[in-house]
């Protein structure tokens, strides 16, 4: 065997196949392939693993002051040469020319040809190992780059980014069209493959510049006209057409999300457009507004797992306990006025206490002590206790309910010293004060200091009034 | 989840697919099978109608509970929410045939060599902020204009009152399939125990009746503790519930442990499913015993209230009654309330059995909607107005503008809905010139059925129950949630 290879033809095969590397890299700009040569660059991927681990094999056993076996490191130069070329050939057909390819071809160019310098040196007997080793370790080196750079264009270049928590910027207040919107959605589904790395179509989509000069196609966006705008013929095609996008296996855009493109294209695709400039009855936005909405689970994502044996345990015939939705860990609980009420149905409750996010007690004969458990529900949004006894003493319990959205307390006898309590809750958004002993006076003045609080405190008088003995024929 | 392992627990409740699949875990070769085809002994217990906790919204509800209050009859558009005056303009003349398209109709006009167009002879105004076309029969409705949504382009395919009604309330023409309330039940579960979760109320205006079947408020192919509870007027809401004289409650606790447990021996031989259902009846009707007369007792609503449903609501049986008696059953977490007001069906003497039918309903359904919004209710609280299908624009039979009918018509008819996450004070759809064929937005009654439960938190596709062989829908193949209604 190892009398092969030292014949000589080895030696011309790799300096051969040097210098074709050299000259490709070097006169890149003019090759043009032909298809079948083309083709041979589709067996990189599977090339590239043996001059990886031969390679590697060769430097840790010269770094060990072992002896490299000959043919190892001849396999391993000969396939790191083949590799770069097909490599090379990959790359030329690829268009997506962006610059982690630059640098991946770059290096593995480099890195075949020290190889092939390792390979001659070896050859010559060469025996300065400081030189040998210093060659070895940048072998190492490049292998590292190299693969790390390939990687990233076949993979993305967050691939090996640690999982972060995903978190999407939120969309401000009175957002600009462009920026808070239509480039989330393109960053979130677009541009992973058209970005200055990745380029398909030779289209960029990181900016609206780019998204207006257009790609292979011209006329990506048309401003004024979706009809006439690629982007949005390609979004609307069915999903098994070739030119869909995104293509298959990306996750395409929801309907909404190519409303707003379009609506946003027909009003002239500015980059300069708010929401506020927007008459009310444009539909972008509702259809803004309506991705604006937080997803109203997200906040009980955290809560500890609730196993439905144990909301069924504490179910009763007078206690209904429901999860909010399927797989959702938050609860509601309904009491209903039973002949034998009694405390501890309520209190029996305590060990899914953070799990209420809303509680009907309405109607019941409650007290002092269940307002304690109510306020010890650190996640209560709704709050029904209405037509029940309770009155101002019981009511400052609840002042900790930081939470609580929905609080229902008509027909009670609550009066005046209950409105720094509603003052205090901070998510107070609707109550429901009528037939209480609430001064008009009091509900100005809580109007006042929350101006944006739903105070409900009956139906209007004049309404009501027109309904006393009115009737439904028109005299006439 | 839960109906399915039930069913399981009786070892005579094995079909073919089960035992499959039984069969698959012990040998070794089918369990190699099994892996290579992950299908291949899928028995029942994998089927697509389970993949669905049942009981359980599919997604966080807008509303938990609809107050249908259903114009039995079919109210005409054209005299409640649809202003045509083109109409007047062109009264007498023809319908021209651009418009009708040789559309279907009934035997009753059928025959009609001439389809003179008939205005309305009511008046009609724009009210409130959204500026809503409202006829002046309905001066209650009229100031609620902004709490609620008129839809103007509903259409539906039948063109009789039964097959239509049915439609309506079960998604199909065909009798046989379970009503829109026994879908929820069984999607949703109930909300409280003491009460059945679908109610029943019916009413009965002066005007021209078609009749209310049973059939409509039938659990169909769905267990039947999801059927709608009729609750009659009068003394006995649900006949025989109550206990004969003499029989004390605890002698009737122990008669029904007996009774339950010699049904429970007999479940054990058979496996049948529906004996379980009566023993869960018999409990309910126990607890409801308690219940109903509680709810029904309207003895404590104060003055205002009463006031504002009108003096009707304190007469039994009575539409204003029952709309009460709705909103006393919506606060007592009833999910399906379904009111039924008989009469709309106006072929002769449109205008004054209009103007009582009117009378009956206008005040009362306008006072509902102001009680349930005083309550924090309108928010998670669906209320439906609305008949089968429209009324013709040319008069049935002899022209006389004083006294004129109208014919059935299916292409174009209005309801309106307020609450439960519809956004309140829009105009939603339109009809031609002639209030003929649905021109913008259409509505079909699978959209509608859609909608509905995609404001209970339903998935109208993913709520599916498998029977004989093929899976049912309430939308069965159709039907696209209307977002623009959605608030």
């Amino acid at each position: 065997m190892t009398k092969n290879f030292k014949n000589r033809w080895v030696d011309y095969l790799v300096f051969g196949l040097s210098l074709f590397l050299l000259f490709c890299l070097i006169f890149e700009s003019y090759i043009e392939l032909p298809r079948l040569v083309a083709w041979v660059g589709r067996w990189h991927p599977l090339l590239i693993h043996f001059p990886i681990v031969l390679l590697l094999i060769c430097a840790f056993l010269g770094l060990m002051n072992k002896k490299i076996p000959k043919v190892l490191l001849t396999f391993s130069v000969l396939t790191a040469l083949l590799t770069a070329i097909s490599g090379f050939f990959l790359g030329q057909e690829n268009s997506a020319n962006g610059e982690l390819l630059f640098w991946h071809q770059w290096l593995g160019g480099a890195l075949a040809l020290l190889a092939a310098v390792w390979y001659w040196l070896e050859g010559i007997q060469f025996d300065k190992p400081i030189f040998n080793k210093a060659l070895q370790v940048i072998l190492v080196g490049l292998i590292i780059f190299t693969g790390h750079y390939g990687g990233m264009v076949t993979h993305g270049e967050d691939f090996l980014a640690l999982p972060i928590e995903k978190r999407e910027a939120e969309i401000p207040e009175n957002p600009l069209i462009y920026d808070d919107v239509v480039a989330r959605i393109l960053d979130k589904k677009c541009v992973s493959c058209h970005n200055p790395n990745k380029k398909k179509g030779e289209l960029l989509m990181t900016s609206l510049d780019n998204l207006l000069a257009g790609g292979e196609v011209r006329n990506t966006v048309v401003p004024g006209n979706p009809q006439e705008s690629e982007i949005i013929r390609r979004l609307h095609l069915p999903f098994e057409d070739e030119e869909h996008m995104p293509p298959e296996g990306k996750q395409p855009l929801d309907p909404n999300e190519i409303q707003i493109l379009e609506r946003w294209i027909s009003l002239g695709a500015s980059d300069t457009l708010r929401i506020q400039h927007l008459e009310p009855s444009e539909p972008l936005v509702d259809l803004i507004n309506e991705l604006m909405m937080p997803d109203p689970m997200e906040k009980w994502a955290k809560l500890p797992i609730v196993a439905d044996s144990t909301l069924r345990r504490l179910s009763s015939d007078y206690v209904t306990i429901r999860r909010v939705a399927a797989g959702i860990n938050a609860v509601s609980v309904n009491l209903y006025k039973s002949p034998t009420y009694r405390l501890a149905q309520l209190t029996s409750l305590q060990s899914i206490a953070e799990h209420i996010v809303q509680l009907d007690a309405s109607g019941l004969p409650i007290g002092q002590e269940e307002m304690n458990f109510f306020a010890s529900c650190p996640n209560l949004e709704w709050l029904e206790i209405d037509q029940t006894p309770i009155t101002d003493v019981e009511m400052d319990t609840l002042k900790v309910l930081s939470k609580l959205k929905m609080l229902k307390v008509y027909n009670t006898p609550i009066g005046d010293q209950s409105i720094p309590v509603l003052k205090k809750m901070e998510a107070l958004k609707q109550v429901y004060l009528w037939n209480t002993a609430m001064s008009v006076d009091a509900l100005r003045d809580l109007q006042k200091e929350k101006p944006a609080l739903f105070i409900d405190s009956g139906i209007d008088e004049e309404l009501q009034a027109s309904f006393v003995g009115s009737d439904s024929i028109p005299k006439n | 989840m839960k109906e399915q392992q039930d069913k399981s627990e009786n070892p005579l409740k094995v079909n073919r697919r089960h035992f499959f699949s039984q069969l698959s875990v012990g040998i070794g070769s089918l369990a190699l099978g099994s892996l290579l085809i992950p299908d291949l002994f899928k028995g029942a217990s994998n089927d697509l109608a389970l993949e669905q906790p049942l009981g359980i919204p599919h997604f966080a509800p807008k509303a938990k509970r609809i107050i249908y209050l259903f114009q039995a009859g079919a109210p005409s558009q054209l005299e409640t929410f649809d202003y045509k005056p083109i109409l007047r303009k062109r009264m007498g003349e023809d319908l021209p045939e651009s418009i009708r398209k040789g559309q279907r109709l009934t035997n009753m006009t059928a025959n009609q060599d001439k389809f003179p167009l008939m205005p309305p002879k009511i008046g009609f105004k724009q009210h409130g902020q959204s500026q809503t076309w409202i006829s002046d029969f309905f001066p209650h409705i009229a100031k609620i204009a902004d709490d609620i949504t008129v839809v103007r382009s509903m259409h539906t395919e039948a063109i009789n009152h039964d097959p239509a009604i049915t439609f309506f309330q079960t998604g199909s023409q065909i009798s046989g399939r379970p009503s829109m309330g026994s879908w929820l039940s069984y999607g949703l579960g109930s909300e409280n125990k003491n009460l059945p979760s679908f109610v029943v109320l019916t009413s009965r205006g002066k005007g021209n009746s078609q009749g209310l079947y049973s059939k409509l408020w039938s659990s169909g192919f769905l267990d039947s503790k999801h059927q709608g509870v009729l609750l009659r007027s009068g003394k006995d809401p649900v006949l025989y519930l109550n206990d004969p004289d003499g029989i004390s409650r605890s002698d009737k606790r122990h008669l029904l442990d007996h009774v339950s447990s010699l049904n429970k021996l007999h479940h054990v031989e058979t496996g049948d499913d529906e004996i379980e259902s009566r023993i869960a009846q018999y409990e309910m009707a126990y607890r409801m015993q308690m219940s109903v007369p509680d709810v029904m007792d309207i003895s404590k609503e104060p003055q205002s209230i009463i006031d504002l449903y009108g003096e009707d609501c304190q007469v039994p049986g009575t539409y204003a009654a029952n709309a009460l008696q709705a909103r006393r059953l919506a606060e007592n977490g009833v999910r399906f309330i379904q009111l039924y007001h008989q009469g709309w069906d106006q072929h002769g003497n449109l205008h004054n059995e209009m103007a009582g039918q009117a009378k009956d309903v206008d005040q009362a359904s306008a006072a509902l909607v102001l009680d349930l919004k005083q309550r924090g209710m309108l928010d998670d609280t669906l209320v439906v107005w609305g008949g089968e299908f429209g009324r013709g624009n040319y008069a049935q039979g002899k022209f006389d503008p004083e006294n004129y009918g109208r014919d059935h018509h299916p292409k174009a008819f209005s309801i309106w809905m307020a609450g439960g996450g519809i956004k309140p004070g829009l105009n939603y759809g339109q009809t031609d010139e002639f209030g003929y064929n649905v021109v913008e937005n259409p509505v079909h009654i699978n959209d509608f059925h859609a909608t509905l439960m995609h404001q209970m938190g339903l998935d109208h596709e993913q709520l599916i129950y498998k029977y004989q062989g093929r899976r049912f829908r309430l939308t069965d193949v159709a039907g696209n949630v209307i977002k623009d209604l959605l608030a």
